[in-house]
């Protein structure tokens, strides 16, 4: 079986039938049947009964009209997406709610004075999200509007090629993290250090989740390919257009050479309760620095801060007013 | 075996010579009942099919689809169509050319750029008076681009039936290749499948053409600007390949009129869409014709008799 596009080099997976990317077919991995020496009708025959089958619709497989057994058939190449490669947690769950505290008593002049000292933190869950870390290289043709080389219209057409190389890309397929959180998250993993989720998954800590993949594998690439088409045109607007400003990037793609890695990456999801209200945090599982969240604010820390600028623009105005006067 | 005309296949269960179309790719033997695939010498001029998509409901629905698409049909199809007897329903698994290929164009275009701007203008207000008026317009301004576009194309699917014409096939497409399948004889057998009838040189040049329409379409939806127009293309395919593959299709004979032929109707296996030909009703459209006229005549007769001396 082929393990590379013949045509785009793009990864391929065994269940592949043809390339997911440019469409050509993957050959069949062992040599196809002896042709026979004369025309001959097979039967094909059920394995129960003995009785010749046929494909029935209905259960979309070869089935016995007799016994109405079913032949094991190729199943659907559309499988649910698994992760392939896992992250451990580097960051312990005490650690954590240590992260959390200490996050939570520098929330700035806003947050309420005894955040860190009354929080309690409701629950902590180590959660692994999934995302579909990418590979390829590009050569993408462009074309866009600037102000660039304008007439009498503020925008000019412009166009161009670009050759481009997305390496190690994280584009998430969690849902239980915002869009956000995960790509504040990403840079933060090592992900040199994956190991093969299912060793890794098998021995989920206490309470823990293994999110996962709620996509099947066409709908994945899809998604895959569409954040690349959004990416290849962010990088165009931002360096390729000349001009100052920039409208209407339009790409088109050559991919060569996807790869397509699924991991599960570490992170713990903490509710923390405050003055009765729940809210959420998440503390990176390998880098503690990063702990992204919600966290209450002080009314009375606002009304105090507003009142003291009020203070000091009328205090510097009755200054002024005495040195002139 | 005749490549033009028929066959002699023999039955493998009960022995019997069956005569069978040459392309046909299945059986079912007309004494003992076996459904069977018919095994061939290989020949330079004979495909195995790559891949397969099954049906995946049975004829009593596809009879039912049909029917919903007939009652369905507007006021100036034949009305008979709506009450037609089905005569005929088969399930085939026709032959297709899958194709997909690296488009590489060059394209040219004018790109329309919108401004606005302030002009003045003169009107007569009511009182009669001549005043200067400005307004703002939205002009635009034309701007030439040329340039270049690479992408791959794929799922471009030509029939390669003689039987069963390109733009029928299209009329039903897509088929959702997703559930494509390797071909496996399991998977067809007791059903009608044939061998392509079209040479590979004919289907090439069938998803070449439509390839390029495909690309034509997407310069369209790639050029900038506000608008843009004159835009025209030459495309170069490259590293073409053309995969043979069997997709499901009821085929299905409505008898709509006793002194008519039969109308055929088809049902994509996969997804239900239904299409067919149905002709217009030439007296429905005499008779609306000759109703708008006597409507006009009617007004005319009105205005001319009510129109004071």
């Amino acid at each position: 079986m082929a393990t590379a596009c013949g045509r785009c080099q793009g990864a391929l997976d065994p269940e592949d039938l043809r390339c997911a990317l440019c469409g050509l077919a993957v050959p069949e991995g062992e040599g196809s049947a002896r042709a026979p020496d004369a025309a001959r009708a097979e039967i094909v025959r059920c394995v129960t009964c003995g009785a010749a089958m046929a494909y029935d619709a209905r259960v979309q497989a070869p089935a016995c009209a007799f016994c109405g057994s079913v032949t094991r058939s190729e199943r659907i190449d559309d499988p649910m997406e698994q992760a392939s490669h896992a992250l451990a947690f580097t960051v312990g769950p005490e650690r954590a709610r240590e992260v959390l505290r200490a996050w939570l008593s520098g929330r700035g002049i806003f947050a309420p004075a005894d955040l860190a000292t009354n929080a309690t933190v409701d629950h902590l869950r180590p959660l692994w999200w999934p995302a579909w870390i990418f590979s390829a290289l590009a050569d993408v043709w462009w074309t866009a509007d600037s102000d660039h080389g304008a007439h009498r219209s503020a925008w000019a057409p412009q166009n161009g090629r670009a050759a481009m190389r997305f390496e190690h890309l994280l584009v998430s397929a969690s849902r239980g993290l915002s869009y956000e959180e995960c790509a504040r998250l990403a840079p933060g993993y090592d992900l040199q250090r994956a190991a093969p989720a299912e060793g890794l998954l098998s021995a989920t800590p206490a309470g823990g989740v293994v999110e996962r993949f709620d996509v099947q594998r066409s709908a994945a690439r899809r998604r895959i390919l569409d954040a690349l088409t959004s990416m290849a045109g962010a990088e165009v607007g931002s360096r390729y257009v000349p001009g100052s400003r920039v409208r209407n990037v339009r790409v088109s793609l050559l991919l060569q050479s996807l790869t397509t890695r699924r991991f599960a990456l570490p992170a713990y999801v903490l509710a923390y309760r405050y003055e009765g209200r729940l809210y959420r945090a998440v503390v990176h599982g390998q880098d503690e620095r990063m702990v992204l969240g919600e966290s209450p604010t002080s009314v009375w820390r606002v009304l105090g801060v507003v009142a003291a600028v009020l203070l000091a623009v009328v205090l510097i105005a009755w200054i002024l007013s005495l040195a002139s006067g | 075996m005749d490549p033009a005309g028929s066959a002699h296949v023999e039955c493998g269960r009960c022995g019997a010579s069956m005569q069978l179309p040459s392309t046909a790719r299945t059986a079912v033997c007309p004494y003992c009942a076996a459904p069977a695939i018919v095994e061939r010498p290989r020949s330079a001029a004979s495909v195995d099919p790559a891949f397969t998509m099954g049906f995946v409901f049975e004829a009593s629905r596809a009879s039912e689809l049909v029917h919903r698409w007939a009652r369905a049909q507007g006021f100036f199809r034949e009305p008979g169509v709506r009450l037609a007897k089905v005569e005929d329903l088969r399930g085939v698994y026709l032959p297709a050319y899958l194709y997909s290929a690296v488009a590489r164009s060059r394209y040219s275009a004018l790109i329309g750029e919108d401004y606005t701007e302030t002009e003045t203008y003169t009107t007569t207000d009511a009182q009669g008076k001549t005043e200067t008026r400005t307004r703002t317009v939205t002009r635009t301004e034309h701007r030439p681009l040329h340039g270049e576009h690479a992408a791959y194309v794929a799922d471009v699917l030509v029939t390669a039936s003689r039987a069963l014409g390109n733009a029928e096939l299209e009329a039903v497409e897509p088929f959702d290749l997703r559930a494509i399948r390797r071909y496996d004889p399991s998977l067809v057998v007791g059903w009608i499948a044939e061998d392509p009838s079209m040479t590979a040189a004919e289907c090439y040049e069938l998803a070449r053409r439509e390839a390029v329409e495909k690309v034509g379409a997407s310069l369209h939806g790639f050029m900038p600007g506000d608008s843009h127009r004159d835009l025209v293309h030459q495309t170069w395919l490259e590293q073409e390949s053309l995969d043979l593959v069997l997709v499901p299709v009821w085929v299905l004979a409505l008898r709509y009129r006793e002194d008519r032929g039969l109308l055929r109707v088809l049902v994509n296996g996969q997804t239900g869409r239904v299409a067919g030909a149905v002709p217009w009703s030439r007296l429905r459209i005499a008779l609306a014709v000759a109703a708008a006229l006597l409507a006009v005549a009617a007004v005319v007769a009105a205005v001319i008799l009510l129109e004071p001396a």
